[in-house]
């Protein structure tokens, strides 16, 4: 009936229509999932984040209201945030330095090699209250290994965790203990660097410094640019350890040094049940997360050199 | 042809993620009854003969998993079972972390528990978040009120109405060492009455080797501090007045204040922290171990002694007063048995609440754990007061004051906490803190 070039234009057609079809079909379970769980989540606490929402009895329309008190009214905000910007600032790149270090020494053919890479990348595998517990344990003033080294050292270490001017430091200096899993990308690109740039920079005279100079770095820019951005967003997300490691078990104690800003929204969602305002606070750290990733994006352009000229 | 293949397999796809995202959905609840029932009959397997079938199940959550606690709180509620042929009662243990905001989750989901263990000091925050339901017809009707110290039932009072019942209470008390006391030539028979007295007596069990010490008498920064403190020197009162006033920066607070800084200045602070960091990382608690003589604890401290003291020799007192009459002023807390908000069978729920705060079932917890019980004819029976140190601590609960959150300012002591902290660390005088401490809770009370 159909005239035959039609028919195969329409078969054609409905080939490559069915194949999209078919392609939407097979990302729908993670569309779906997406939309469900984190979208319409997403939607629905920005819109709570406007209302007196407090989980079980209501939810009225406050306007601004929790914005205001946010940053106008609440000192314990602007505290948790100085908090949270201290241990990310000075965590993320003592841990990418330290995570960087760790892969260079590692990165040698050495009989056992693989054992230390293990040992050192174990401690990342091991998370949760127990390892802050063990923290609690090391940290202590007087009986605990860290200060015993130090006072064979002849120093007198500090009240890690009861002096406040030297809690958050007690925890970057624990943090560092986990940089096993930067250690492990790094060691990857490490190898990833062709060995003829190294033969080539030897030819021309270069020592192990300007060898690491000016063909390791470069080379391994993309993966750094990889650890500082994905640092700043989780270094933003600490939480436990202002919970479980305070003194005392008053959250964030001592003087609220250890009050993060997690941990804070935390205690103000499920502590007094104050959920709108917990969701007005998830969404300023959401701008902030937002803009510094988008700043870090911009500043790449000037120091990450990807293999293969301009992408 | 290959599309009817994938066609197929998009089927069984569709199905796949379907079922696991029903399976996810009802993760957190019992799917459904017949679900609910195959648990509560594999959960009755902890000796339980009776079988749920036919009867209303219905879903308890408490926290007491450990190996001493746990099996009290099955037999209690197996001998329920037993007892009626309507109800059969499931437990169910989440730990402590989680039990509350899995609650509050299943609360707004519409999908709550039956009955449920919770915090005393915040039953009237969920009670004006229609978090738990009001029991006042109840109550009315089955006349339970008069069972309960009146401290207690207080607490659970909210514009006047029941919204759960008492369960447990503690309150703070003294442990001594009795042999530390003779040895540093103390009567030990007689505790110190007053704080002063107690200050002197502490620095004659102090015993030190060269500049370390290895024993300290008494700190009242050992497993106590000033948030006890300031109630007991300030009459019984918290840190709000009658009307509701915050009174944060009262004389009696920066006295009881005084008291501990001195008593640190004496020690050293740094002696002080050195003891308390190395509580943690030792097994054994430091009275246990003899490196403190005195010990402020709840009551049910009594079990750790008889359990794990090695016979040690103590004696038990309340806390001082701070001149002869002033009153020896202690803090108590506990836990209340609701039904939370939108519970599905709250007449049968009720049957269980009146139960578990019956004298029987209060007499066996009571006894098994060494608790303070709520209900006063168990808390009093005469098996029980034959312990002195239990008759100790029925006693104590007459000065003992709870200190519920107040409902327009529930996170004040985020507010107190860091200047107590502060002066405690010598980076401000104390009126300078509490007079900060006290601005700082007016506000939060006024909601500017």
């Amino acid at each position: 009936m159909a005239h035959p070039q039609h028919a195969a234009a329409r078969r054609g057609r409905s080939l490559a229509s069915r194949e999209a079809l078919q392609g939407f079909v097979f990302v729908s379970p993670w569309i779906l999932g997406f939309l469900l769980f984190t979208a319409g989540p997403m939607l629905f606490s920005l819109y709570a984040s406007f209302t007196n929402y407090d989980i079980t009895s209501q939810m009225a329309w406050i306007g601004f209201k929790n914005y205001d008190t946010m940053l106008n009214h609440d000192p314990l905000f602007w505290k948790s945030l100085r908090n949270t910007l201290y241990f990310v600032v000075i965590s993320v790149p003592l841990q990418t330095a330290a995570g960087l270090l760790l892969a260079m020494i590692l990165n040698r053919r050495m009989p056992g090699i693989r054992l230390f890479r293990t040992v050192f990348y174990l401690p990342s595998v091991l998370s949760g209250v127990g390892v802050y517990v063990l923290w609690m344990m090391l940290l202590s003033p007087s009986a605990g290994l860290v200060n015993l080294t130090l006072s064979w050292l002849g120093i007198d270490g500090p009240a890690w965790l009861t002096d406040p001017a030297w809690t958050k430091n007690a925890i970057i200096l624990m943090k560092l203990w986990g940089s096993g899993s930067m250690m492990l990308l790094y060691l990857a690109s490490l190898q990833g660097v062709p060995s003829k740039l190294y033969e080539a920079a030897e030819l021309d005279g270069a020592g192990r410094l300007r060898k690491f100079w000016h063909v390791t770095l470069p080379m391994i820019t993309p993966v750094i640019f990889f650890e500082i951005v994905t640092g700043f967003i989780g270094g933003f997300q600490i939480f436990q350890e202002g919970y479980v490691m305070s003194y005392g078990n008053d959250p964030g104690a001592p003087m609220n040094s250890l009050l993060f800003y997690n941990l804070h929204m935390f205690l103000k969602a499920f502590k007094v049940f104050d959920m709108g305002y917990a969701m007005a606070m998830a969404w300023f750290l959401f701008l902030i997360v937002l803009l510094l990733t988008l700043i870090n994006l911009t500043l790449s352009r000037f120091w990450v050199h990807y293999e293969g000229g301009e992408q | 042809m290959p599309f009817k293949h994938l066609k197929k397999a998009f089927q069984l796809t569709a199905v796949a993620s379907l079922v696991s995202l029903l399976a996810a959905c009802s993760g957190g609840t019992s799917g459904g009854p017949a679900a609910a029932q195959a648990d509560a009959a594999a959960n009755s397997g902890s000796g339980s003969s009776v079988s749920p079938e036919g009867r209303v199940v219905l879903d308890y959550w408490t926290w007491w998993g450990s190996e001493t606690r746990r099996p009290i709180i099955e037999k209690l509620v197996d001998d329920f079972n037993k007892s009626q042929d309507k109800i059969f009662v499931k437990h169910s243990y989440y730990p402590y972390s989680d039990i509350f905001t899995k609650e509050l989750a299943a609360v707004s989901a519409g999908n709550p528990p039956d009955i449920m263990m919770n915090d005393i000091n915040t039953v009237q925050q969920r009670a004006s978040k229609n978090q738990a339901m009001n029991l006042s017809k109840y109550v009315e009707r089955d006349k339970v009120q008069d069972r309960f110290f009146p401290e207690l039932w207080n607490t659970v009072l909210y514009n006047g109405e029941p919204y759960a019942l008492p369960f447990n209470t503690d309150t703070r008390m003294m442990f001594y060492n009795k042999d530390d006391f003779k040895e540093a030539g103390l009567d030990p028979d007689k505790f110190p009455d007053t704080w002063d007295e107690l200050e002197q007596a502490a620095q004659k069990l102090d015993k030190k080797h060269g500049n370390t010490y290895t024993r300290i008498g008494y700190s009242p920064q050992f497993n106590s501090d000033w948030n006890l403190l300031q109630l007991n020197f300030d009459g019984g009162r918290n840190f709000f007045d009658e009307s509701g006033k915050p009174v944060v920066n009262a004389p009696a607070k920066a006295e009881a204040l005084q008291y501990i800084l001195d008593n640190a200045k004496r020690l050293g602070q740094k002696n002080i922290d050195a003891f308390k960091a190395d509580f943690g990382s030792q097994q054994a608690n430091p009275f246990l171990s003899g490196r403190v003589s005195i010990w402020t604890d709840v009551t049910n401290f009594y079990t750790q002694i008889r359990d794990y003291g090695d016979g040690i020799n103590f004696g038990v007192a309340p806390l001082p007063e701070t001149k002869e009459g002033a009153g020896h002023w202690s803090v108590g807390g506990g836990f209340v048995i609701e039904i939370p908000y939108g519970a599905k069978h709250p007449d049968e729920a009720w049957e269980f609440l009146k139960y578990m705060t019956d004298v029987e079932a209060q007499t066996y917890w009571a006894e098994k754990n060494f608790d303070n019980v709520a209900n006063k004819e168990a808390s009093n029976s005469s098996e029980l007061m034959s312990n002195p140190v239990y008759k100790a601590s029925v006693e104590n609960l007459a000065h003992t004051k709870l200190t519920p959150n107040p409902l327009n300012a529930p996170d004040y002591m985020n507010l107190i906490n860091p200047q107590r902290d502060a002066i405690m660390l010598g980076q401000t005088s104390i009126q300078d803190g509490l007079n900060k401490a006290q601005a700082d809770v007016e506000k939060l009370v006024s909601g500017k």
